[in-house]
């Protein structure tokens, strides 16, 4: 079920009516219920695989509580790690490794048959196999107790808000949670409706706009100019943060009120100074995650500076790879990696720099440059990310710099005025959507802003609400499929 | 929760009043776009099916007004477009929908051609057969005959609400609220350089598409089930409708056999074949037939079938 579906919109208020109306003791077991009627959605077949993934990682966790040492532990934790991977490896990557293997095996004349293994991939598997690996391995390690009620792990694995596209929950900040009851709360109910509204507000109103305005220049690049193809991902750019920062406020906003409080995802990433700052603002929980499971477990920063920055490579190698089986992901992993390498490497010439320039000395300049930077980089790797292919990807990429010696004026608009559909209404939907975006993330960002801020008048608030509702409906686009990130 | 319920009854309530004064003149307007009538009417009696060629060429209204006393309406051309509505599951699935369910004595023109009961060949060899309407709005659409339909409103309309308000009235489309698919155009003959060029970019999607793909014998059993299905309910004629003669002719190199394959099924089904596609009617762009060309074949294939079935 999509959140920006008609079902979605009978779905919540029956299950908010339902669950409020519960006593306490049912609540849970009816989340557990609607989330896998929720998922079962999509392909109700994958139901069993999620329903498998919960059993199979339940149990190694309550088997490995009851045993004291390490080497006791560790074949549950094998087992379940085991499961995990190659639910993920069958599913998502076996068809993109078959696939490369044949193409090499052609290269190199070498005779390989590839095994044929038509598989959908099942949705949210990426994001609920994730959180299951680190369940399971801070209940070995210690830092987390393993969960002895199964309906209540099974809603830690399957809780709707967050099982399709995150935010990756920890054990330790949703279990406790399952064992409260949420009683009625009008400020935290009001508040999470809130934040569903903006979030679908982002989604429907800007990035599916946006959606609309790109999809055609990325299927065809090669019909376009340069200037379309930076308008393009300069809309991709967009789009995404829209699309995915959307999907998770409408997540974090379900949740909430629930009574449930799910992590923060995002933290204003195109305001970031560098890539680094940018992953310290986007998809925080994915962040997070590869840190702990993969960056620390391989060394950290404790063996050596080559070994660190090896270590960040593989992270974000790995992170590409995890966002989808295709060598796009991974050239977009690798070059978000090589940002941060190169980023350490030439963090003390960059300093130097900024002090003889006299930038040193105008902080706000350089906190201006520094964003402006960060956000053509990751602009530029956002290519990689949405091509449909490598050559594509390649082709945009390169393409982007070229023929703007011979761009006329009239040609330039007649390009602009196709991005925008040839329709001068969607450029002012466009951009007053896009203004309004900045302003409240500009609010979120500065603190001192956020001071100035008066709390407006309640008459104020409900037009407000409702302006803003008004807006989703009538400047929705609704007719795209689904979240972005819904495929990873 | 009470006083939150009220104050969402009171917002929401608020929000669809202004929404509802802002739409509701668009929403009576005839032409929304190039398929939401088909979804507002009630269920049909009789039908005409196809893809876009036959959303163009067929005018049920002239059907009606020749045949009306001998077959059940509403009449409705439920045809779509080669991406929307070829024959496979799911175009069996939403005409089972549209369909009301008691007809006994309904009219079905189910036109065929190559194209819409072709697939294109799979990346891999022995890969499974996909529809690939499955996804499209015929294939997703699960309310048929609701107005207004707020299904098709929510999820497949191609542009946002407020554009519904700030109606162009100048639109080249204009879907009659029996599902005829009028084109405003011009007569060929008045703009020759529009019409070679509009036929040559025709063709030019279309010969891709011939090498790229085969008869599906998954659309033909789909359109044995579809005909079979139709006859419990009235009489069916399986029609090729005329096309431009460059297309036709690539039509014919492409599957050669194409006629002789629908004459033998029709047959085998007990449905009479109607072939034009030799006849010659000028079109928009090599493929579809004129607007005013498509009314003069309309009456021609009333009168045909008024002389197949004289009672």
């Amino acid at each position: 079920m999509l959140f920006n579906s008609l079902h979605f919109l009978v779905f919540f208020p029956v299950v908010l009516g339902l669950y409020f109306g519960l006593p306490a003791r049912w609540r849970a077991p009816l989340l557990l219920v609607v989330s896998y009627y929720f998922y079962l959605g999509w392909r109700p077949i994958y139901g069993l695989l999620l329903a498998g993934t919960t059993l199979l990682d339940y149990f190694s966790g309550v088997r490995m509580s009851r045993l004291t040492t390490p080497a006791q532990r560790r074949p549950w934790l094998y087992l379940s790690l085991a499961s995990n991977v190659s639910t993920l490896f069958i599913f998502k990557y076996f068809s993109f490794f078959c696939d490369t293997a044949s193409e090499l095996a052609t290269a190199l004349h070498f005779p390989f048959a590839v095994p044929l293994l038509a598989l959908a991939l099942p949705v949210g598997v990426s994001f609920y196999t994730f959180q299951s690996v680190a369940y399971i391995v801070d209940v070995y390690t210690g830092r987390l107790r393993a969960e002895q009620h199964l309906g209540r792990f099974a809603l830690f694995v399957a809780f709707w808000p967050q099982l399709v596209a995150g935010p990756i929950e920890r054990g330790g900040q949703m279990l406790p949670q399952f064992r409260e009851p949420h009683a009625f709360d009008y400020g935290r109910v009001a508040s999470g409706l809130r934040l569903m509204a903006w979030g679908m507000f982002k989604k429907v109103v800007i990035a599916d706009r946006l959606a609309q305005m790109v999809n055609p220049i990325f299927d065809h690049p090669h019909q376009y100019n340069a200037l379309a193809l930076a308008l393009a991902v300069a809309g991709f750019t967009g789009q995404i943060y829209a699309d995915f920062s959307g999907y998770t406020d409408i997540a974090r906003g379900a949740a909430r009120v629930l009574g449930y409080q799910l992590v923060l995802n995002f933290r204003q990433p195109y305001f970031a100074t560098s890539v680094g700052d940018f992953w310290r603002r986007w998809h925080l929980s994915l962040s997070a995650w590869f840190r702990d499971y993969v960056y620390i477990p391989l060394g950290g920063s404790r063996r050596g500076r080559a070994h660190t920055q090896l270590n960040v490579f593989i992270v974000f190698l790995l992170s590409g790879l995890w966002h989808g089986a295709s060598w796009t992901f991974v050239v977009w992993g690798a070059l978000h990696g090589t940002y941060l390498v190169a980023e350490s490497l030439t963090q003390p010439v960059r300093a130097a720099l900024a002090q003889r320039l006299g930038l040193a000395a105008r902080p706000r300049l350089l906190h201006a440059l520094g964003v402006a930077a960060t956000l053509v980089l990751v602009a530029y790797a956002w290519i990689f990310f949405r091509a449909n292919s490598l050559p594509d990807a390649f082709y945009i990429s390169t393409h982007l710099f070229q023929g703007w010696g011979q761009l006329t004026s009239r040609e330039a608009l007649t390009t602009i005025g196709r991005f925008f559909q040839a329709y001068p209404p969607e450029v002012a939907v466009t951009l007053a959507a896009l203004g309004l975006l900045l302003i409240v993330d500009l609010r979120n960002e500065f603190s001192t802003l956020a001071a100035r801020w008066q709390r407006p008048s309640t008459l104020m608030r409900w037009a407000g609400y409702g302006t803003l509702l008004l807006a989703i409906l009538l400047f929705g686009v609704f007719n795209s499929t689904q979240f972005i990130y819904f495929q990873f | 929760m009470r006083k939150l319920f009220i104050q969402l009854l009171l917002l929401l309530g608020s929000v669809g009043l202004v929404a509802g004064l802002v739409l509701a003149p668009a929403l009576q307007r005839p032409y929304l776009d190039a398929f939401y009538a088909r979804f507002t009417s009630p269920p049909a009696g009789s039908l005409v099916l196809g893809t876009s060629r036959s959303a163009q060429a067929v005018l049920p209204a002239e059907l009606q007004s020749k045949l009306g006393a001998h077959y059940a309406g509403p009449w409705l051309n439920y045809a779509f477009t080669l991406f929307e509505s070829p024959y496979g599951p799911a175009y069996l699935a939403s005409i089972r929908r549209k369909l009301a369910p008691t007809t006994r004595h309904g009219l079905f023109i189910v036109a065929v051609d190559p194209w819409a009961l072709s697939l294109e060949w799979p990346k891999e060899p022995g890969q499974p057969v996909v529809f690939p309407e499955d996804k499209s709005l015929i294939g997703q659409m699960q309310i048929v005959s609701q107005n207004p339909n707020l299904e098709y409103l929510a999820h497949h309309l191609n542009y946002p609400l407020y554009q519904l308000a700030l109606h162009d009235t100048t639109t080249l489309e204009r879907l009659h609220p029996d599902g005829w698919l009028e084109i405003v155009l011009p007569p060929p003959t008045t703009d020759t350089v529009s019409l070679r060029q509009r036929t040559a970019e025709k063709l030019a999607t279309y010969r891709p598409l011939a090498a790229a793909s085969y008869l599906s014998a998954a659309r033909l059993h789909n359109l044995r089930q579809l005909i079979s299905f139709l006859k419990l309910h009235g009489q069916v004629v399986v029609v090729r409708l005329p096309t431009g003669p460059a297309l036709a002719a690539l039509e014919k190199q492409y599957q050669p056999q194409f006629d002789q394959l629908m004459q033998r099924m029709a047959t085998s089904l007990g449905a009479p074949y109607l072939n034009y596609i030799e006849a010659n009617y000028p079109t928009n762009d090599g493929n579809h037939l004129w607007r005013g060309a498509a009314r003069t074949f309309s009456q021609r294939l009333a009168s045909d079938i008024a002389r197949l079935s004289p009672d």
